[in-house]
């Protein structure tokens, strides 16, 4: 995905390599442009001050993934008064789907690795940007990013079974808003 | 096996984690039951849709911009 690294890391480097992907991870956990803009460059500044200390590409990838989870939670958080009763509810409704309804019928999704046009891709992003935010932190860095559960249990601060129930309820959301665009459709 | 019940049980099915007992039970549930068997199916698109989302996509223009200058400001360039 990346090219390695070479040796020395310098500002420009660490922007060119790493900017969209910490602009990426927090526009999805956050779902706006602005706030992933500020909180990207919360980020970057931090990773310049400390860049002498990272030993390596696999160290400072780990790193940016910990401190971009927690620049975009502490955003968030400054919002999050307002919001509070609109997640309470969608948490709640999350909890109570049963993956049971609706009708069932086969999707038509290449079973190699599938290569997805720009307007799928949209679909996709904004199923994510719907879901409830305690769901969405999960599913975009389980998912999204491919980060494994004991990690992400970590950085958000919860057990592993939180973190795998969140995970099941966000993917069973997500089927039910892809399903009308990908059942019987070529990809 | 209900249906309620194995679907319960797809997170650790999909991610392969289930002892090989509750494995052979969601496999012989789904054997006889079609809409199961598309239900997990489906639950396995939606993992990959995901994955297939591009993870590094180019930063806009106007805020590549915007985030150099920070940067710049920051290096006392």
């Amino acid at each position: 995905m990346v090219a390695p690294l070479p040796e020395r890391l310098t500002p420009e480097l660490v922007f060119r390599e790493y900017a969209p992907r910490i602009y990426n991870l927090a526009r999805r956990m956050l779902g706006n442009d602005a706030d992933a803009e500020d909180v990207t460059q919360d980020v970057l500044l931090q990773v310049v001050r400390k860049l002498d200390t990272f030993r390596g590409e696999s160290q400072i990838a780990t790193w940016l993934h910990r401190v971009t989870v927690n620049a975009a939670l502490a955003h968030r958080a400054k919002r999050a008064t307002r919001q509070k009763h609109e997640t309470a509810d969608a948490v709640d409704e999350m909890s109570s789907l049963d993956g049971l309804g609706g009708p069932v019928k086969r999707w038509n999704v290449s079973p190699d690795e599938p290569i997805l046009a720009a307007e799928q891709a949209e679909l996709i992003e904004d199923a994510i940007n719907r879901l409830p935010e305690p769901f969405r932190d999960v599913y975009v860095l389980a998912d999204v990013e491919g980060l494994p559960n004991n990690e992400i249990a970590e950085m958000l601060e919860l057990s592993v079974p939180a973190v795998k129930s969140r995970l099941h309820r966000a993917r069973l959301r997500m089927r039910d808003a892809l399903a009308p665009h990908f059942e019987g459709v070529s990809p | 096996m209900t249906c309620q019940e194995l679907l319960e049980l797809l997170h650790d099915y999909v991610g392969d984690e289930l002892v090989i007992e509750q494995r052979q039970t969601v496999e012989f549930h789904m054997t006889g039951c079609k809409d199961c068997t598309i239900r997990v199916e489906s639950y396995r698109h939606t993992v990959r849709l995901a994955r297939a989302l591009p993870r590094c996509d180019k930063l806009p223009a106007a805020v590549e911009e915007r985030l150099r200058r920070a940067l710049k400001a920051e290096l006392g360039e």
